[in-house]
């Protein structure tokens, strides 16, 4: 870790400057910043076509004065001054709030939750987990169209006018093939923070399979059917719907369907929904949030009742609310937003698979969702009638309409099973009676 | 020079320039910078390419140790690529109707509080007003000794009304977004609009899904060119084997009357002057007259595929160039718009897009409507809400039996590959037979 350590006093010693001219003219201010590597091939049919590499770095000041918050970013650190200056002006435009001050620094572990000290930015190293996922993917007759193996590390460095000086070591494996059997298409990936984590070959093998599987599907009649939605489904409907409603900015500023729900039953008892962020090897774990607020666990859904939305700081000091640790930044040098961590959706689990069910791998237009009311009408893909767990006919096209909040009711069980899909921990879920609408 | 096949550089730089207000209040407003550069080096095999942020552009012994080190990356590829012939040449960026830089931030503010203060009604529980105004400089060199620099402005706003009442929470949306220059001032009506429609929206119906008529408004028949057409005709798809209108070129698939085309050249909010690898950027009938005509192309796809035209390069500053649309259409037919609805008899009349998605090897797209109407006797009647379509590429054209005159773009963002690039979608109303519409309503 020596690398480290030199480069935090390479970069300590110009974001003290930026702290020391910052506070000549505002009462507070904090310094975000990120720089990284990777490195990524990418597949062209079954052979590597490109490889990439790259040094990314993101500077993102705040500033806060009479309760008027500023910012501005730049990826150019040596003209820190010109965005300092951007940050000042842009407070002068803010409507003044409360405002109760940065967080003050404590002690927190030094020891990443992220980042796997083995994991290099090696061309090499992507060039083979390509070849691995390769590999698996020759269990079934599908071509490959296309596929990615990327590498990355990256570290954090955030200050602020209170004495916080936090940095923070990330890395991350990112892996995906496509697959297509005739008309039939097939999409897996993994992702991870650490390579012992990830299994390419699996990634390849599920590829190929579904192309393959799905190919010769029947079409069904429109009807209320049992369904099984894989992780992957599930967590599109709930990303774009569900997870956003519980931001405590849309639910104060009237934009989330849950606003009044606090205390109300708005899942099955059964279920639970939190964010952990302190979870060992998840992609999105961090000792502090985006504004130096430690992170903690928060339980969003506890037996299927709302107990908590989620909070910062500028969003808690004005609707006189605690800050959930819950900041995030959009990219390099992105400004702190509300959002989470690891959300992970849990409760009690068993095999839901025992009965015959239309299985959903994945969805297509989830991002069409209705936002405020939930309602959906997606195309559904590779989609199987189950028995026994087993893959049995497929469903060739046909969609599948409801609403996010509603259908959160009516789930009949969750699996065993728990799968990472970017930020979201989630099982696959069984509905009872589902709307699919046929061709 | 560099002793490799073939590199280019591309580096952009600029500024962005932001405003929020919700609910009355200025969330955050300001400006911020970005530097960011791209260099793809061509040698034995396929492509190594570096994407530096903070770029300072170079020349002599440090710029050969960058080609190198691309050239050295490169050595992990197998894929021989060839790039195919093209023409290069820039067009002139058409010039802003009023400079956004000559605009004072406050004043900004200030307009874009008169279209969000339009939002206000009884019903609505929010109001959002956002502008976004985005200055690029690109540089473009390559090692035939082309070399293009320009710089472009796109600014705009988009305006949400939350509607709300007894737990139903409806939104209506309007958006304008140009590269002609600064528009902000006297557009209240937008913020009205938005209102409207969400209040209107409350009152709306669920449909029931299942197969009907339904004529499209140019915004969503646009969406559904982009969709349906614009994605599967894209050079990398085509050689990757990932697209249904793979080896259809001179095939009928569609009516007619249906003529579909992607044109950068066009001064509308996809408009690029040159594509991101300095070729010329040309107007391309994807579809001429229901028969597969010319697909999309980069240098790459261009020489691997054949059967269409390169300049259709676009990349989000710092990134790898992809094929990507551009301004993507639906040519003007000659029915009139009372024809069309008389001619859907009864169906429904959807307008506006929440977007849509395309898997072109599928050959299967969904897009979604913002609001629409049930078309009863050629007429609208009750409204109604969260309406999807979805079809197959392959069938669905030949589906569209009349193509209005009163074709309209409508400016938008399109993802792929992680990067999103501005584009614009439009076209006529349209009628479309057999649509299979996704809806939660009961019988």
């Amino acid at each position: 870790m020596s690398s480290f350590s030199t480069r935090w006093w390479v970069a300590v010693d110009w974001i003290e400057e930026v702290i020391r001219e910052g506070r000549r003219s505002v009462d507070e201010l904090e310094v975000f910043y990120v720089e990284g590597t990777s490195v990524s091939a990418d597949l062209k049919r079954k052979n590597v076509n490109l490889a990439t590499t790259s040094r990314e770095c993101g500077l993102g000041i705040r500033t806060i004065h009479n309760g008027r918050i500023g910012s501005s970013s730049t990826n150019d650190p040596g003209t820190w001054r010109d965005c300092l200056a951007a940050a000042i002006a842009s407070g002068k435009l803010a409507t003044a709030q409360t405002w109760s001050g940065l967080p003050d620094p404590v002690s927190l572990p030094a020891s990443p939750l992220s980042f796997d000290p083995a994991l290099e930015c090696d061309p090499g190293l992507a060039r083979d987990l390509l070849g691995q996922m390769l590999e698996g993917a020759a269990e079934h007759p599908a071509e490959i169209t296309a596929g990615s193996a990327s590498l990355s590390i990256s570290s954090e460095t955030l200050a602020n006018s209170h004495g916080i000086r936090y940095r923070d070591h990330y890395t991350g494996v990112s892996l995906s093939l496509e697959a297509i059997e005739r008309q039939s298409t097939g999409y897996e990936f993994d992702h991870a923070s650490s390579l012992k984590d990830v299994d390419p070959r699996n990634v390849g093998e599920k590829a190929a399979f579904f192309a393959c599987k799905s190919a010769d599907g029947k079409d069904i009649p429109t009807g209320d059917y049992p369904v099984v939605l894989s992780p992957l489904a599930y967590a599109e409907l709930l990303g774009n719907v569900f997870v956003p409603a519980l931001n405590g900015r849309s639910v104060h500023s009237g934009r989330s369907r849950l606003a009044q729900s606090l205390g109300e039953t708005i899942a099955d008892p059964r279920i639970t929904m939190y964010d952990d962020p302190l979870l060992p090897r998840a992609s999105g774990s961090t000792w502090w949030d985006a504004e130096g607020t430690p992170t903690r666990r928060i339980d969003f859904v506890r037996d299927g009742v709302l107990r908590t939305f989620a909070y910062d700081l500028k969003t808690a000091y004005r609707y006189d609310k605690k800050t959930t640790g819950s900041a995030v930044r959009g990219g390099f040098g992105g400004l702190p937003a509300i959002g989470h961590h690891n959300f992970i959706v849990d409760g009690e689990r068993e095999n839901i698979l025992d009965e015959r069910v239309i299985y959903i791998h994945n969805v297509v237009g989830a991002h069409t969702a209705n936002p405020m009311s939930g309602d959906f009408s997606v195309e559904i893909s590779n989609a199987f009638w189950m028995e026994d767990g087993g893959f049995e006919e497929p469903v060739r096209s046909a969609m599948m309409s409801g609403n996010v909040f509603d259908l959160h009711k009516d789930i009949a069980g969750m699996s065993r099973e728990t799968r990472a899909v970017g930020s979201l921990i989630l099982p696959s879920i069984r509905l009872n009676e589902q709307r699919i609408i046929g061709k | 020079m560099p002793d490799v096949k073939y590199y280019d550089l591309r580096h952009v730089t600029g500024q962005v320039t932001h405003i929020d207000i919700d609910n009355g209040i200025v969330e955050s407003a300001g400006t911020s910078f970005f530097n960011k550069a791209v260099l793809r080096v061509l040698d034995r095999t396929g492509w190594g390419i570096i994407q530096i942020d903070n770029f300072t552009p170079c020349t002599g012994r440090k710029f050969e140790d960058l080609i190198q080190s691309a050239r050295k990356l490169a050595g992990i590829t197998e894929e021989i690529v060839e790039l195919g012939e093209v023409p290069h040449g820039i067009l002139p960026v058409p010039p802003l109707k009023e400079d956004p830089r000559a605009v004072s931030i406050e004043e900004k503010s200030a307009l874009l509080a008169e279209i969000e203060e339009a939002a206000r009604h009884p019903l609505v529980t929010n109001r959002r007003a956002n502008y976004v105004e985005r200055i690029e400089q690109v540089r473009f060199t390559d090692s035939s000794a082309n070399e293009y620099s320009y710089e472009m402005c796109r600014s705009g706003f988009n305006v949400l009304a939350v509607a709300s009442q007894n737990g139903n929470v409806q939104m209506g949306f309007e958006r304008e977004h140009s590269i002609h220059g600064f528009d902000l001032r006297h557009r209240q009506d937008a913020g009205k609009s938005a209102a409207e429609i969400a209040v209107s929206l409350l009152d709306a119906g669920a449909v029931k899904g299942g197969k009907m008529r339904a004529v499209l408004d140019p915004e969503l028949a646009g969406v559904f060119a982009h969709e349906a057409v614009g994605h599967a005709s894209e050079g990398d798809l085509i050689s990757e084997g990932n697209s249904v209108l793979k080896g259809r070129t001179g095939e009928k698939i569609a009516s007619e009357i249906l003529t579909i085309v992607d044109d950068p050249a066009l001064s509308e909010f996809g408009f690029d002057p040159v594509d991101a690898e300095g070729t010329k950027v040309l107007r391309t009938e994807i579809i001429s007259r229901g028969v597969v005509n010319a697909f999309l192309h980069t240098r790459e796809s261009l020489a691997a595929v054949g059967n269409g035209i390169a300049g259709h390069a676009r990349a989000m500053p710092g990134e790898p160039p992809l094929v990507r649309m551009s301004n993507t259409f639906i040519e003007n037919g000659d029915a009139k718009k009372a024809e069309i609805f008389e001619e859907c008899k009864n169906g429904i009349f959807l307008a506006g897009s929440r977007g849509g998605q395309v898997d072109p090897g599928r050959g299967i797209f969904q897009f979604n409507a913002e609001y629409g109407y049930l078309v009863e006797k050629g007429e609208c009647t009750k409204m109604i809400r969260d309406v999807s379509l979805s079809g197959e590429i392959l069938s669905t054209l030949h589906r569209i039996t009349l193509c209005g005159n009163d074709r309209k773009m409508s400016p938008g963002y399109c993802g792929k590959g992680g990067q999103s690039v501005p584009v614009s979608d439009g076209a006529p109303h349209v009628l479309l037979l057999d649509a299979v519409v996704g809806g939660s309503g009961l019988d």
